[in-house]
């Protein structure tokens, strides 16, 4: 590491103002929803691409000024927004905080989905309506975009101020995000709020996407996900629903980056952003701008447990689907018993999360990094150790469970949404680390060459082996963990899940048992990722991404949160079902959305009821 | 992508309408390769690509061919969980001779063991990860060797630029990290320095801090391991930045769309490529033009190599039989008339293709010319 | 003989508001201590500070001897405090067996040894494999959690595998009453046991309450319904604004002119509605 001389470091801090500034367009969108909604409205980075292309069809088609795009942005998005708080918010009023967040996850997929479908993945070049000027300024330039992005964040800062300080509407709002109940009770028309600040945050989001894309000339329907994790990020450090702190959040995302890139180098870049989303939010939850230290009184109690008598299936009735589940390769199609082998890896995953987001209520949306801890675990002690796969596989799920639990023990303090953003940036962050610790694991190579499945000298790597293997795995964890449901544990962990503070108040530490829900759910996702290592022969930090995690919590909701039965079901379906449909494969990643929206909406028990 | 630029209105019925046809039906003298790529998800607008040279190609050899070509593509959004249940749907139908796919390293790698355990030749035809054909005898590869780009590319920045002192900005995934190595050792071997190798996450946007550490190792020429989305980015925020140096890229930032995103900055950028419409063989000039009259665009690498390995899989049938086989037995004695490499013969020991030719481009005045000598930009 | 809760001079504050000022009380086994007092005056405050949910800005808490000063609520359930809460704090998807049990949970000693570190793993395969000396112990819980259901009589009884959402507001505070007493507790806290209740509901758990005391049970209560208070109490304190503003024997209370005042200050007195109170 060699130090970067002073003009150099007023560079790196020009950089980080410059892309903190992009930041802040997202985030003060996001600071407004959350103020007023109490929602991270994880669509919010969809807008932001809706916006992108609908000034590009603008100004491409119809050959519109810059003014005129932007009425067109503001328009469209503003309708989005309206939308989204139609059917993303408002019909789930009464249902769990943590239902809103799900549906907006929903949402983003369809909607990234849609703008796909309608213009293609195709990168696009947005034709500049700004002039090309530029200042130099230290050993750079900044361009009019700069400044109009930065004038754009401020005054819309500082109009929402005006807007919330000196309007009807917005003392409305005002009123909505101290209590809700008790501005509907003085006569507010809280969706009226809602939807206002919907249209206008949405109208935000989709001008930060048409600018963004003029400023980088490049605008494609991937950069949803990147723009809506950095606003809440941005979001986080500066105060969950402060509008003001947004834009200083931000900018301080934006100078840690560039910092973080000045002294180890740009891999770090992302690494420093969640480490900081996990510093601020065990440390200063309510943000850097905010007096308090402590987490506001009760902050999203509930979880996402519908209220359901689950649906139990008699035992000769379990028995019989694991025997025919045991038949199925007489069949004699390794196509379908491939399909069967995803499903089963998928069910332990789901198992596992069922346990940790339904059973113990923790809605974790960074699973897929135990899969990928087990299968590094399990991929490295056989390459670069040598030991043999039948050792490896087990150690994988013991160490998955080990390293699992400590990190996120950091976390177990956190509730409601505090938790999913907590475990988005473990997850994020154990990809990272995967790939910057390129000693241990390989890099951005990834491991090439992982054994194949074999037990004490039985070859297992045909999909048959693999089969039998996965069944047998995926039955003894689900009889194991319905055992563990039915003793004193089940309980405890769903006292903790329904309401911590009694469950403390009872002696149920909240530590101790959410520690050993981990711990046993890294188990066996540790396993899955190991089987996965070993079939698959090379994994890299990408194999086990976010878009798994979210998967994950749409099979686990879909069966039924903490549901057993229910977790397996909903792996089998959702795993089986788009293979069914091939032909629709451009399709899927909206029905995905559209299965996990009508759940959330019509169905929060899942199919089987949670538990 | 003309093709896939579909009216809002019609084209959710549309593409269902064909969705369900889309299954060829199989005639007595056709031969069947399956197609495992991404056509959803962030890398669907490569399975877009292929699909487009694989039409035209097929266009091209089918009509005159004893067995004639049909592919069945499959949607894997490059995800190793469903090139997986891909390969076991492939392996086991009978009708399918060979496959091609899938995009990304990671997505061909998971299913290399079931198609090396059914001896079904896979043909990775964009996997340049250095341990895919190492997956068994059954995976080969005519994709570009970084082993052998990457002392060319060393070779155009240090002899012909004259630059010294190379500052290096790569994709930090299996394929830059690959090719960054290659590259450091090659300019070493010339004599050369590479002042400082920064990778960069797919998806990254803002490169301004990543190129002032580059600017303070003070290259004079800043070499990008990127593909073409990015490196029109990072050229923008290097000029952006005041940066004056000589900017060489590796061919995959051969595109028309680097210079429709770059713009202006990408004037005076040099890059390498083992395609060129520019360039006056005539396998090339066939291509351009036929590509030209069906798409109404210019073909890209990605295009050459996708209509380059369909050209393959028939000289391959119409040549050594229809059998898997006869596929597995064919690659190795084959040779196939190539847009990329002139002609393509695989090293048996290696299962790739060597003796890429490449061509020394640069941009000027937004187009690609060729590289005539002089002093870089 | 010592007391066995001692507080003093607790005080607590949010924000610019003192929600309780200095507040000091002693209680002896067996003794039942009432504290009353209008809406906001800081009695639930007070008891979240005792009992570990709150941590003070200032002031004591010692329990069964031992220094309790804003320790973490699972200690002090271990060492025998047990509390209800104000608005009623069910496990909503356990089943009213389930919910008692949970109020058991610290007299779980087969399942749970007592060793660091290694414990919660051992807890795991004990729950896992069930011994006979860990089926033993549930099997007995159970027997005693159907015992403590049946002091209300037939109210619960019949739903005992009812999930407690389904259960009326009534039957949800007898659910969490009966979740203290699994804990066997030397010192039960009752944060208003008959708010949203009706008359008939009042008397008979003013009977439970009393009963519980006569088996010599320690009482902390917090109640506005005055009858019962006078009924059941031994001595009374009444706070307002956060102090203390009087404590005596009922009837001393009852005709204390600062008590009075208060009383008459604040028209929403003994009122059962679930306001926000206490926290502001």
């Amino acid at each position: 590491m060699n130090m970067p001389g002073l003009g150099a470091w007023f560079d790196y801090t020009v950089n980080g103002i410059v892309i903190g500034n992009i930041y802040a367009m997202l985030a003060v969108g996001l600071a407004l929803i959350y103020g007023v909604a109490n929602l991270v409205n994880f669509a919010h980075g969809s807008v932001y691409v809706v916006g992108a292309y609908v000034g590009w069809a603008a100004i491409t088609y119809l050959g519109t000024p810059l003014p005129v795009t932007i009425l067109c942005v503001v328009v469209v998005c503003g309708l989005v927004g309206v939308g989204i708080e139609r059917l993303g918010l408002r019909p789930l009023h009464g249902s769990s905080r943590i239902a809103p967040l799900l549906a907006t996850i929903g949402i983003a997929l369809v909607l990234d989905q849609v703008v796909q479908l309608i213009f293609s993945p195709d990168p696009r070049a947005v034709p500049m309506q700004v002039p090309e000027w530029r200042i130099p300024i230290g050993g750079g330039t900044i361009g009019p975009l700069d400044l109009l992005i930065g004038g754009i964040g401020l005054a819309s800062a500082a109009v929402l101020y005006g807007f919330l300080r000196f309007t009807k509407l917005g003392w409305a709002v005002r009123a909505t995000a101290q209590d809700s109940d008790a501005a509907q009770q003085m006569g507010v028309d809280i969706n009226k709020v809602n939807m206002a600040v919907f249209a206008i945050a949405s109208a935000l989001s989709g001008i930060s996407g048409l600018l963004v894309g003029m400023y980088y000339n490049q605008i494609n329907p991937a950069m949803s996900f990147e723009a809506t994790l950095k606003g809440i990020v941005a979001l986080i450090i500066g105060g969950l629903g402060n509008v003001p702190g947004a834009i200083g959040g931000s900018l301080i995302l934006g100078l840690t980056e560039s910092y973080g890139i000045a002294l180890f180098g740009t891999s770090y870049r992302n690494l420093f952003a969640f480490v900081l989303l996990i510093a601020m939010l065990l440390w200063r939850p309510n943000g850097l701008f905010s007096g308090r230290s402590s987490l506001p009184p009760e902050p999203m109690t509930g979880t996402f447990i519908a209220r359901s008598r689950p649906f139990r299936i008699p035992p000769w009735a379990v028995a019989g689907l694991i025997v025919a589940a045991a038949l199925l390769p007489l069949l004699n199609n390794p196509y379908v018993l491939q399909i069967g082998v995803n499903s089963l890896l998928y069910g332990m995953l789901a198992l596992s999360l069922t346990l940790v987001a339904g059973t113990v209520g923790q809605i974790s949306l960074g699973h897929a990094a135990l899969l990928a801890i087990g299968g590094y675990t399990s991929g490295l002690l056989a390459m670069d150790a040598g030991w043999p796969v039948a050792v490896t596989i087990p150690i994988a799920g013991i160490v998955t469970a080990g390293l699992g639990t400590l990190l996120v023990f950091p976390a177990f303090r956190l509730t409601g949404h505090y938790v999913s953003i907590a475990t988005l940036g473990i997850g994020e962050i154990v990809s990272l680390v995967i790939l910057n610790w390129s000693g241990l694991t390989h890099g951005a190579i990834g491991l090439g060459g992982i054994p194949p499945l074999e037990v004490f000298g039985y070859d297992l790597g045909s999909v048959e082996g693999t089969y039998w293997l996965c069944l047998v795995i995926l039955v003894l964890l689900a009889l194991l963990q319905l055992r563990l449901l039915s003793s004193h544990l089940g309980r405890s962990w769903r006292a903790i899940r329904d309401d911590s503070v009694a469950a403390r108040s009872y002696g149920v530490s909240g530590n101790r048992y959410k520690a050993l829900a981990f711990g046993f759910g890294g188990f066996g996702a540790g396993i899955s990722g190991a089987i996965t290592a070993h079939s698959y022969s090379y994994i890299n930090h990408e194999t086990f991404n976010a878009t798994l995690s979210v998967l994950a919590l749409t099979m686990v909701i879909l069966g039924g949160l903490g549901n057993v039965m229910g977790a397996v079901l909903g792996a089998t379906l959702l795993i089986a079902l788009p293979e069914a449909f091939r032909g629709l494969a451009e399709y899927r990643i909206l029905i995905y959305g559209l299965v996990l929206l009508l759940l959330i909406r019509f169905r929060p028990q899942g199919l089987m009821g949670t538990v | 992508m003309s093709l896939r630029r579909r009216s809002i209105l019609t084209g959710t019925a549309g593409a269902l309408a064909a969705a369900a046809i889309a299954r060829p039906s199989f005639a007595a003298d056709s031969v069947m390769v399956g197609v495992s790529g991404p056509l959803t998800g962030p890398n669907a607008q490569y399975g877009a690509q292929w699909k487009d040279a694989f039409e035209l190609a097929l266009e091209e050899v089918n009509p005159s061919a004893a067995h004639k070509v049909q592919y069945q593509f499959e949607d894997s959004q490059a995800d190793p969980r469903q090139t997986v249940a891909i390969a076991q749907k492939f392996v086991n139908d009978s009708r399918i001779i060979m496959e091609l796919g899938d995009f990304s390293s990671t997505a061909s790698m998971a299913a290399s063991p079931i198609y090396q355990r059914a001896k079904l030749v896979q043909f990775g035809f964009t996997n340049s990860h250095p341990d895919f054909t190492k997956g068994g005898d059954y995976m080969w590869s005519n994709s570009i060797s970084q082993a052998e780009e990457q002392p060319s590319l060393a070779d155009y920045a240090i002899t012909d630029l004259g630059r010294r002192r190379l500052g290096v900005i790569h994709l930090n995934t299996d394929w830059g990290v690959t090719s960054k190595n290659l590259f450091v050792s090659a300019v070493q071997s010339k004599g050369a320095t590479v002042t400082l190798a920064e990778g960069f996450l797919p998806n990254e946007r803002d490169f301004r801090s990543t190129l002032v550490r580059i600017r303070d190792s003070n290259p004079d020429g800043i070499v990008i391991i990127a593909y073409y989305a990015d490196a029109a980015t990072i050229i923008r925020q290097i000029r952006t930045l005041g940066l004056t140096q000589t900017i060489i890229a590796v061919s995959s930032v051969y595109s028309p769309k680097l210079i429709e995103l770059g713009g202006d900055a990408v004037n005076g950028v040099h890059t390498l490529s083992n395609f060129f419409p520019g360039e006056p063989r005539a396998e090339v000039q066939r291509f351009v033009t036929a590509f030209q009259a069906k798409y109404a665009r210019e073909p890209d690498n990605f295009n050459a190599t996708a209509y380059d390995t369909m050209v393959l899989v028939s000289k391959l049938v119409n040549t050594y039989g229809t059998t898997r086989a006869a596929i597995r037995e064919g690659l190795p004695q084959v040779e196939s008339p190539s847009v990329i490499y002139g002609t393509i013969k695989f090293d048996p020991a290696t299962r790739r293709v060597s003796g890429a030719q490449y061509k020394k481009l640069v941009v000027k005045d937004g187009a690609f010319a060729m590289f005539q000598g002089g002093t870089p930009a | 003989m010592a007391a066995m809760l001692e507080v003093r001079g607790l005080v607590k504050r949010f924000g610019g508001v003192t929600a309780v000022n200095d507040a000091s009380l002693d209680l002896r086994e067996g003794e039942l201590l009432s504290i009353i007092g209008p809406n906001g005056a800081g009695k639930t405050t007070l008891f979240n500070l005792i009992s570990g949910l709150e941590p003070p800005d200032a002031g004591s808490v010692r329990f069964m001897d031992q220094d309790v000063t804003g320790t973490e609520p699972e200690r002090l359930a271990r060492l025998g405090m047990a509390r209800t809460f104000q608005h009623g704090r069910v496990f909503a998807n356990l089943s009213v067996l389930d919910n008692v049990l949970v109020g058991a949970h610290t007299r779980l000693r087969a399942v749970r040894p007592a060793i660091p570190l290694l414990g919660p793993l051992l807890e795991l395969g004990l729950a896992a494999i069930r011994p006979a000396a860990v089926r033993a112990e549930e099997e007995a819980l159970r027997e005693d959690a159907k015992r403590i259901l049946t002091l209300f009589g037939d109210r619960l009884l019949p739903r005992i595998d009812n999930p407690a959402f389904s259960l009326s507001y009534a039957n949800r505070r007898r659910v969490e009453i009966a979740r203290a007493l699994a804990l066997h507790p030397k010192l039960l806290l009752l944060d208003e046991p008959t708010a949203g209740m009706n008359q008939t509901e009042t008397v008979e758990m003013q009977e439970v309450v009393h009963d519980l005391k006569r088996s010599g049970l320690t009482i902390l209560l917090i109640e506005h319904k005055l009858e019962m208070v006078m009924r059941l109490s031994d001595r009374v304190i009444v706070m307002d604004n956060g102090s203390r503003i009087a404590e005596g024997l009922p009837q001393e209370v009852r005709s204390d002119p600062a008590v009075i005042e208060a009383y008459l200050g604040h028209r929403e007195t003994g009122a059962a509605a679930p306001a926000r109170e206490d926290v502001s």
